[in-house]
């Protein structure tokens, strides 16, 4: 857990005293993370992207000569935590930004942060928080100060579908194609489920009954028998890597013919590395560019990544770099609310509003463009998707001489621009 | 009916509950000889497939080497936990002995994440071939490897518990302390080795499991799942610790087969075996060969 | 009956209602209240932060005390407790969202309702005893976990249900200055109720099925009966500890109740003290408390030159964990009695110093 030095000292102060107000040149913002929890195998890039994000910020000008007094806690994806920490950051830090993280957490929060107006950008991208004034016909309430950076999970899962009537069709397919849907009962696994499951059929699938398989590792081998004798040809994965990991081994074990898709979090190079040749040809959803990539902004990003890494030697996951995106947003934001009216937590929303397909500016091809509007949150809907190639043994091995030799890779096979549809907003 | 995907989850099943019953069979162990309720068995598991890791990926020795390495670490550990923690709880009740352990899993399942991490890591490849074919389905190398040396422990410790010395011992302190004191029996020194016993038996079934599905949090959650087969065979009974398993093992897949085919409910595998726990409680709380207990008056 | 107080010489009881009197001096009655006076003034002194640490407190409180009366009166163990914890935070926020009870009513009627699922939980578990009994409300947390992800109309499923803000005539709690006082009001009342209980006719028999189960039966106390009202009461409390949780957060779902929140309500009472019901409350304190000195343990760690290292540093909430674990296993084996016989001991000491043994 790092706290920026100032808001050690900060915090040791007034750990008796009711907060004191901070100081005019220093912008609050509260980065919750997940390091150490059950979804920690993503947390971790993901967290460590917005930190170093923040700091390379703030060794670069700030927003307008201010710098970002953040404070980095490890919820460990346990919401109460998550509460009382945002509840100590509203009431003695003033945060004006909350730069968050899991499905739970955010989602439990919305209420406060609608009632506190703190602008709150989460690493979930369910489709709930799509909604900022309950206009859509599903949406339960409104979340007007909720954003997310990345494609939202329900239109992730229909990019991924639109591309397998495309590969069933170029594959010369006959009859309908079958899709599975495979995930926990879990809030997280469950959140594209029943757009996914609507979107399939609309395309012409014959949609087969779930699979369940538990979010955290195991042996999935009765659940990839039962996959094998369905007979599906596409199955979508909904969970988290450490799961993926191991039914992507059982399945591969008992032999099972199928393309699997998988969700935003769900697959990477971790998992390709953990997996190992079962890992081969998963196709799945990215939100922004890998590293490495030849596009201008991976300079930035490189700079970022300097600011943990020196030496630059590191891979960066990529997570890591939607985090580093996501930050960026913020920046821009927060630098519109300053020229425009001041930094409060309102202001900052306005922000977010101000530019159309936007991309800020040094990220040019590593953050795809997005446009937020005061109704309709979907700030990107399009879709990047990739498919992740093994091709001999990982184990042993580090990520980034794997990438090097070229053992593991991925390569871009489609995109897909989602349509606002109306009735998808706050699915 | 799908006979043949019948078959092949029951061959599946039958793998998996030699690995529920050897596991389970630790656990009996120690209640036998303790009386003492292990709640951190799967964390047992656990540290035996992350040390064998360790090993195998700082050190360039052959994975026999390995193996016996971790195992002469899990005796100590069985041995030091024994000594350290559970001889104050001698006397205790029941319920502090149970947390006690609990306390214990807790705080391995965290030490094990702080000193590892979490994210799952995958085994470095021991066998040539990855799988064989059983009846039509694949088997993985390591699963026959386990069931194997399942085979060979089940039956030393039969040979052990009938013939030897030290298990003799053990018999007779499970069956009386006090008596097998009297008798000269050195009752340290029978908790000790049977703490010993169970943690290297244990961190054998982590490491097969490691083997196939890599090393992950989820090797402790074998601990939650072999109280089913204990119950079902009996707390203190090897061999019902063993049939218990092979049970479970079987009964997970074939709700996985009516789970799949006909409900299509999504979670009969993971569910199933703790509704049959709660039958088995309310019908034959003893389970199939445990002793009952006879309240005197 | 007196409790472990320490009466003055001279000072005998003559009637049985006196002996049974919650606050044997008048001393200790005043400053009980004068301590509940005190705690009004607390949302004025203290900031956000310490708020929250104190009303989780309250509705962890509220919840280990049930289970002090099962596990700790009763000699029932439960290892189910975060389930029935769960079932009156839905049914609590089920019944205000589905059928418009207000807040203030729906708490008390969760806890009834926990009561009804506690008492079905109850029938099965009143035969069986001991270990048995522990794997099997093992199942039943697990089972009743399952039920929760796949019972949508009654959770919500996998998005929770939501929970309003406590609205009475008008005047909506929904700060954490003014839930305090809810909670306090909640807190007070079952700990006081919790405490009478102990002195009925029911409480000695809960003891007397705890202490030797088969004198009791022999001495006509219907062990059945007994246990399967123990679990109910027990649920009651689990049910409006959970219902304070719910309308607290604002949002409740299925991951927040699981076998760990069952482990820490057992450590609770364990840590505090089986069979007291102040342990019970300095138990909660204790599990609260403890995850925020390791975090501040480690801050203070972090800011010397040896101690900055990445394993502390970002190990914190393993520290968390751990420390969770080595709290237990330490308590039990130095201080199997828990908190509340170290601080009677402490009063003795002081009271009859120096003759403190």
């Amino acid at each position: 857990m790092r706290k920026s030095l100032k808001g050690l000292v900060m915090a040791l102060s007034s750990i008796m005293l009711p907060g004191t107000g901070s100081a005019e040149d220093y912008i609050q913002v509260g980065n919750l993370v997940d390091f150490t929890g059950a979804s920690s195998t993503v947390g971790k890039p993901y967290g460590q992207g917005k930190m170093d994000a923040m700091n390379y910020i703030n060794e670069n000008g700030g927003i307008n000569g201010k710098l970002l007094d953040f404070e980095t806690f490890d919820a460990s994806y346990v919401v109460p935590r998550a509460i009382a920490t945002y509840k100590k950051w509203v009431s003695r830090k003033k945060v004006v930004f909350i730069q968050g993280w899991g499905t739970s957490d955010t989602e439990a929060l919305i209420t406060f942060v609608t009632r506190d107006e703190v602008p709150y950008m989460s690493a979930s991208y369910s489709g709930h928080l799509t909604d900022p004034k309950g206009l859509g016909p599903d949406t339960t309430k409104g979340a007007p100060y909720n954003f997310f950076f990345g494609p939202s999970y329900s239109d992730g899962s229909r990019a991924l579908i639109q591309w397998a009537a495309k590969d069933w069709a170029d594959k010369g397919g006959e009859g309908k194609p079958k899709y599975v849907f495979m995930g926990d009962n879990h809030p997280f696994p469950n959140a594209p489920r029943a757009a996914s499951l609507s979107y399939a059929e609309e395309l012409g699938f014959e949609v087969l009954p779930d699979i369940q398989y538990s979010l955290s590792p195991g042996d999935f081998k009765a659940q990839c028998l039962t996959l094998k004798e369905s007979g599906a040809n596409y199955a979508f994965l909904a969970n988290t890597s450490g799961s993926s990991i191991s039914i992507l081994n059982s399945c591969d074990t008992v032999g099972v013919d199928v393309q699997f898709m998988s969700n935003i979090w769900g697959y990477g190079e971790d998992v390709m590395a953990a997996s190992g040749t079962s890992a081969n040809g998963v196709v799945w959803v990215m939100g922004a560019a890998k590293w490495g990539d030849d596009v201008p902004g991976m300079e930035t990003v490189k700079a970022v990544s300097a600011m943990s890494d020196p030496s630059v030697e590191e891979y960066r996951a990529v997570h890591y770099i939607r985090g580093v995106c996501s930050v960026f947003f913020m920046k821009e934001a927060m630098e519109w609310a300053d020229e425009n009216g001041g930094l409060t937590g309102p202001n900052i929303k306005e922000g977010f509003y101000q530019r159309k397909d936007w991309v800020p500016a040094g990220m040019e091809g590593v953050c795809p463009k997005a446009t937020w509007t005061a109704d309709d949150h979907r700030g990107n809907t399009l879709v990047y998707i990739y498919r992740g190639q093994v091709t001999g043994d990982t184990s042993g091995s580090n990520i980034a001489s794997l990438m090097k030799d070229g053992i593991i890779g991925m390569a871009k096979v489609g995109e897909s621009d989602i349509p606002r549809r109306p009735e998808w907003l706050g699915q | 009916m799908n006979t043949e995907l019948l078959i092949q989850l029951l061959v599946n099943g039958t793998i998996i509950g030699t690995l529920y019953g050897v596991v389970a069979m630790c656990f009996t162990l120690i209640y036998k000889s303790t009386k003492i309720i292990n709640f951190a068995q799967g964390e047992f598991l656990l540290i035996g497939a992350w040390v064998c890791w360790w090993i195998l990926n700082q050190f360039d020795i052959s994975f026999i080497f390995a193996f016996l390495l971790c195992l002469c670490f899990m005796m100590l550990l069985g041995i030091l936990l024994q000594v350290l923690i559970l001889k104050p709880m001698i006397g205790q009740p029941i319920i502090s002995v149970i947390m006690v352990t609990i306390g214990l899993s807790i705080f391995f399942q965290a030490a094990m994440k702080w000193i590892f991490g979490v994210a799952p890591q995958p085994f470095p490849i021991v066998f040539e071939t990855k799988s064989v074919e059983i009846l039509g389905l694949n088997v993985q190398t390591a699963y026959i490897m386990s069931m194997a040396i399942s085979l060979v422990i089940m039956v030393g410790f039969a040979w052990f518990f009938k013939y030897s010395r030290m298990g003799l011992a053990m018999r007779a302190t499970a069956f009386d302390q006090q008596v097998a004191q009297s008798m000269g029996i050195s009752v340290k020194r029978v908790f000790a080795m049977s703490w010993a016993i169970s943690a290297m038996v244990s961190a054998m079934a982590g490491i097969v499991v490691g083997m196939v599905n890599g090393v992950s949090t989820g090797l402790s959650h074998f601990g939650i799942k072999v109280f089913p087969a204990i119950i079902l065979g009996g707390l203190d009974s090897i061999i019902g610790a063993i049939v218990g398993g092979l049970i479970i093992g079987i009964l997970e897949n074939l709700a996985e087969f009516v789970d799949g085919q006909y409900l299509n409910w999504g979670n009969m595998y993971n569910i199933a075996p703790f509704y049959v726990l709660i039958i088995i409680l309310m019908i034959r709380p003893y389970g199939l060969f445990g002793t009952k207990d006879i309240e005197r008056i | 009956m007196s409790g472990s107080e320490m009466l003055p010489c001279g000072d005998f009881r003559t009637s049985y209602k006196a002996d049974s009197t919650i606050f044997s001096t008048k001393w200790i009655r005043m400053s009980a209240v004068l301590t509940i006076v005190g705690c009004l003034f607390i949302p004025f002194i203290f900031d956000l932060y310490v708020l929250n640490l104190m009303i989780q407190i309250a509705y962890l409180g509220i919840a280990a005390l049930g289970l002090n009366i099962l596990v700790g009166f009763t000699g029932q163990i439960s290892l189910g407790h975060s389930a029935f914890f769960g079932v009156g935070a839905f049914a609590s926020a089920y019944m205000n969202n589905q059928w418009g009870i207000p807040v203030f009513l729906a708490i008390p009627l969760a806890g009834l309702w926990t009561t009804a699922a506690g008492m079905i939980v109850g029938i099965p578990a009143g035969r069986i005893k001991g270990l048995y009994l522990a794997i099997a409300t093992l199942a039943g947390q697990i089972i009743i976990q399952d039920f929760f992800s796949r019972a949508g109309w009654f959770t919500g499923g996998a998005y929770g249900a939501l929970a309003e803000p406590v609205t009475i005539f008008g005047y909506v709690f929904d700060t954490d200055e003014r839930f305090f006082y809810i909670a306090l009001f909640y807190l007070v009342i079952m700990y006081v109720l919790g405490t009478n209980l102990m002195r009925t006719r029911d409480g000695r028999a809960f003891i007397a099925v705890r202490d030797h189960y088969l004198s009791a039966e022999i001495m006509g106390v219907n062990l059945t009966k007994y246990r399967i009202m123990s679990f109910g009461i027990s649920s009651f409390y689990a049910g409006v500890g959970g219902a304070l949780f719910a309308h607290y957060l604002g949002f409740v779902s299925v991951e927040s109740f699981d076998l760990l929140l069952s482990i820490q309500f057992l450590s609770m009472i364990i840590i505090g003290g089986l069979g007291s019901v102040s342990g019970a409350l300095l138990g909660t304190v204790f599990m609260v408390l403890l995850p925020e000195v390791m975090e501040f343990g480690v801050s203070l760690l972090a800011t010397t030159t040896w101690g900055d290292i990445p394993a502390i540093t970002e190990g914190l909430a393993y520290i968390k964990e751990m420390s969770i674990g080595l709290a237990i296993v330490l308590f039990l084996i130095f201080e199997p009695e828990g908190l509340a016989h170290r601080w009677s001991l402490i009063k003795s000491y002081w009271k009859l110093y120096p003759f403190s043994y």
